[in-house]
């Protein structure tokens, strides 16, 4: 069934079963992926999906349900499931479906020239992308992945109050990883490219980064466990970043599970630290002009200058603090209830180069990876100790690899403890971003 | 689901272009997610799940096309899509189909869908109040409830036609104790391969308090030291550390691309005698377990390591191919979205000889991890790290107090060579793991382990 006619036909028969406030919710995804192996294609994946999400009060309350399947018997399941789930929701919920903003941001996430690309082009620059690899260095033996992926996704809010929108966004990215051996040592690196514009990427540029990152990890020796001076290059502390974000979400302020709960006119961080969220980004991932509620969306200052000027909101938890919306409804599909969320989110670049936070720390470390945050770091508490990857740093100058780490600490402290942020912002495949961070002190642990 | 002339004209399509296999797979849904969060229902989700994947092979070469188009064009329109990345000649004939039936392993008595919604509730709050009452520093509680119904159909043009049904349920408990200006956390979530029953049978007090009791222990824990350590990893969820260590490195994902530090070495010794590394997708009823994996194969018992020596790998079809052996049943996606690959089920390590109290006893200067939180893995270079929930100080065969914020790193072949005691209480954990093919529910077991030496990263320095 076509999704118009679907949509017509729930609310009908939503209005009909007692629903008072509609809305509908939908996405759909084209995606086309290609993965080469020794020179030919291994992986080839190709796609168009989405789904419905059906929200509605029913007798003061909020009910939900979603399907991935838009025919006949779709529609009572819709309805019939969002009447009883209201049912368990408290009174005082304060959901409601949004009558619309005045005004919505016109852009154009949607770029036509990743469409414009031919497939045979995209799969020709994959393979060039893994035989440059190859060529760059004869300990580079492997690769488990060396990908090409573009994906577009079309978001949908329509309400029965007389709102109807639109969000239309696509990305394309490479991704490779290399193995490289050298005697009883393996090493591996992921590099990756994002962008908008297919000719601006470079296959000899990504494979020798990604060569050049595993090959600089030969040698790794042992240094003295203790508290150094960490350098996070921006990846890694884009990742670090990514992991505590949650608590800047009122909800979590409000659930008591997260610190940063009273906190809003104090100095959380360093005075470097600058963190905004911004919706209309050109490039960004997450890039939108309304949010899960259909809420207009703008740029949101959240720290400046190390003080938690705002918290993220939705229109429930704006009630409840009695603030306004920012604009932050957020649901991960249109499988899931509105929640709180960023949309591009990322600490503010300085205009200090790489080279200078190297040349400033003089003597610490230089953490180049991390993993395991996703377990590794306790998002209330805020304690992290997480494996990492990187290179002792003596006289400003990057010395050798370190063998395998752990990076320990707690993220409210990390704030406080920033000496420098660099110019190098980055989004590592993900909304969240940063630039390099420079903190005067962590505990590392070495194997 | 859909007529079998259907089925045949989409595989059939698949393959039209030269393709020498291909597969369809059908997946309708239905999942039900609730959330309990100071002492209300915040979330209440029902939803519907439909798609259908299309596979072809050529060689070595693998399509996969997806959609959530279910009218007959929009299969044909899949499979031709699928079709067009492969250049062939010969075109293959599809045999009959041949209806499979295993019946099932896995006996289900409440199909979660016929059971009442607040019945469901009932469960979320009894943990709810059991975990808020544990302690008075317990200031919030959060309860999340899931179930599922997932129905599949899988048919291939060597033939196959099975259908199976997996259904799902889980409880998971998380408690926040606060006091001063700490906030510590501890979660418990139980889950199996079972209805509603499940629930009706969990002993959900138990659960819920240990959740709280952990918080509330983490309040009084010291921060852990750094360094190298024996270490005692308890039952259940402590198996996630030879998950990472080394059922990653075992699965043909990476195996089949000589990427993994296991690969080509059947018949060595890997470890010591005392271990024994099972993947078993029959246990009844656990988490991890299935009738058929999601290439419709039959799942089995895959012991990888016997005594020590290295004896099998976990391997799906398209694997098979490049590593000339045959599938295990291993075949496993997290939905219709994703091309299945090699992964784990029930994996666990076989019961050994020692008492739990006998370990302890033997322990001079070491670190005993009561709960595990998960961990991640390299399988080209074996270096993993895993986080630890709950942990005490081991001082002269004593256990002392309790430590927190560590993370245990170390290289898998390497830690698997250490273990040098295995104890006698074989026990599950229930776990979710994220690889290729998506987040996919598994269990991972063991009985209480010693390693002689693990690097800890602690807060506190030497």
């Amino acid at each position: 069934m076509e999704i118009q006619e679907f949509k017509t036909m729930l609310f009908s028969e939503a209005q009909k079963s007692g629903f008072t406030d509609i809305e509908i919710y939908y996405e759909k995804k084209e995606v086309f992926g290609c993965q080469v192996y020794k020179g030919e294609i291994d992986q080839y994946e190709i796609a168009e999906d989405g789904g419905v999400s059906f929200r509605g009060m029913v007798n003061g309350k909020m009910g939900y349900a979603y399907s991935e399947k838009t025919d006949d018997t779709s529609i009572p399941f819709l309805l019939n499931n969002a009447k009883e789930n209201a049912t368990f929701m408290n009174d005082d919920s304060m959901e409601e479906i949004f009558a619309g903003s005045s005004q919505y941001e016109q852009r154009n996430f949607f770029c036509s020239s990743i469409t414009d690309v031919s497939i045979p082009e995209k799969i020709q620059f994959i393979k060039d992308v893994e035989r440059e690899l190859f060529a760059q260095d004869p300990r580079i033996v492997a690769t488990d992945y060396c990908s090409i992926r573009t994906e577009s996704v079309t978001r949908n809010l329509a309400n029965n109050k007389g709102l109807s929108l639109q969000d239309k966004i696509n990305y394309l990215y490479v991704i490779v990883e290399a193995i490289a051996k050298d005697g009883e040592e393996t090493k591996t690196s992921v590099e990756f490219e994002i962008t908008k514009d297919f000719h601006q990427l470079n296959a000899k540029e990504i494979a020798k980064k990604a060569a050049e990152e595993a090959i600089s990890q030969f040698g790794s020796r042992n240094i003295k466990s203790k508290d150094y001076s960490v350098l996070l290059r921006n990846d890694a502390a884009a990742n670090l970043f990514a992991t505590f974000s949650s608590n800047f979400s009122a909800e979590n302020t409000q659930a008591g599970i997260s610190s940063l709960n009273d906190k809003l006119g104090n100095q959380i961080a360093s005075q470097k630290i600058s963190i905004v969220d911004d919706p209309l980004l050109e490039n960004g991932l997450a890039s939108r002009t309304f949010d899960s509620e259909g809420v207009a969306s703008k740029k949101l200052t959240l720290v400046q200058s190390g003080v938690l000027q705002s918290l993220l909101h939705n229109q429930k938890t704006a009630k409840k603090d009695q603030t306004e919306t920012t604009g932050h409804a957020h649901k991960d599909s249109y499988k899931t209830a509105v929640k709180v969320g960023p949309s591009n989110l990322y600490i503010e670049p300085s205009t200090t180069s790489f080279e200078e936070l190297l040349a400033s720390m003089g003597e610490g470390i230089l953490i180049t990876n991390l993993s395991g945050l996703h377990s590794g770091a306790n998002q209330i508490s805020g304690d992290f100790s997480v494996a990492a990857n990187g290179f002792f740093v003596k006289d400003g100058k990057i010395s050798f690899p370190v063998n395998l780490m752990t990076i320990a600490g707690n993220f409210y402290q990390l704030l406080q403890n920033v000496e420098e942020i660099g110019s190098d912002l980055i989004f590592p495949l993900s909304p969240i971003g940063s630039p390099s961070v420079l903190i005067k002190s962590l505990s590392v642990t070495v194997e | 689901m859909f007529s079998q002339t259907v089925i045949e004209d989409v595989l059939g399509t698949a393959l039209s272009t030269g393709g020498d296999f291909s597969e369809i797979f059908i997946e309708d849904r239905f999942t039900n997610n609730m959330t309990l969060q100071s002492g209300k229902i915040e979330t209440c989700l029902s939803g519907r799940d439909f798609g259908i994947g299309i596979r072809v092979f050529k060689g070595l070469q693998s399509v996969y096309a997806y959609t959530t188009d279910f009218s007959k064009e929009g299969l044909i329109k899949a499979a031709k899509n699928a079709a067009q990345a492969i250049q062939g000649n010969t075109i293959i004939k599809l045999p009959p189909f041949v209806q499979e039936s295993y019946g099932t392993n896995h006996p289900i008595q409440l199909m979660p869908q016929d059971v009442d919604k607040s019945r469901k509730v009932a469960i979320m709050k009894t943990a709810y109040d059991s975990a808020k009452d544990y302690h008075d520093s317990i200031s919030q509680v959060t309860v999340r409830y899931m179930d599922e119904e997932q129905n599949v159909l899988i048919a291939n043009s060597e033939g196959k036609y099975i259908e199976d049904k997996r259904v799902r349920s889980r409880l998971a408990i998380q408690a926040v104790a606060v006091r001063d200006n700490q906030m510590e956390a501890g979660s418990y979530g139980p889950g199996a391969h079972q209805g509603f029953e499940f629930f009706e049978n969990l002993n959900t007090d138990h659960y819920a308090q240990e959740a709280a009791r952990i918080a509330v222990t983490m309040l009084d824990a010291s921060p852990c030291p750094s360094g190298k350590f024996p270490i005692i990893i308890d039952n259940e969820f402590g198996g996630v550390i030879f998950h990472e260590a080394c059922g990653h490195g075992l699965e043909a994902t990476s195996v089949a691309k000589n990427n993994s530090v296991f690969a080509g070495r059947i018949g060595e010794k890997v470890a010591p005698e005392i271990v024994t590394y099972i993947d078993d997708g029959t246990l009844p009823n656990e988490w991890g377990s299935l009738n058929i994996d999601d290439e419709g194969e039959k799942t089995r018992k895959n012991i990888l390591i016997e005594n020590g020596i290295l004896k099998g790998y976990l391997i799906d079809k398209f694997n098979s191919r490049r590593m000339g052996m045959e599938a295990t049943g291993s075949g496993r996606r997290q939905s219709f979205r994703f091309a299945p690959t090699s992964r784990m089920t029930n994996t666990y390590i076989a019961p050994g000889k020692s008492s739990p109290a006998e370990i302890i006893a033997n322990t001079e200067n070491g670190i005993y991890t009561k709960y595990m939180g998960g961990g991640q893995v390299n399988p080209a270079t074996g270096d993993y790290n895993f986080a630890i929930m709950e942990a005490y100080e081991v001082k002269n065969g004593k256990l002392g107090r309790p430590l927190k914020g560590a993370t245990l790193i170390g290289n898998g072949p390497k830690t698997l060579q250490l273990v040098d005691m295995v104890g006698n209480n074989l026990g599950h954990g229930t776990g979710m793991c994220g690889s290729l093919s998506g987040t996919i529910p598994v269990n991972v077991g063991q009985p209480m382990i010693r390693v002689s030496e693990i690097t800890v990263g602690g807060t506190k320095g030497e």
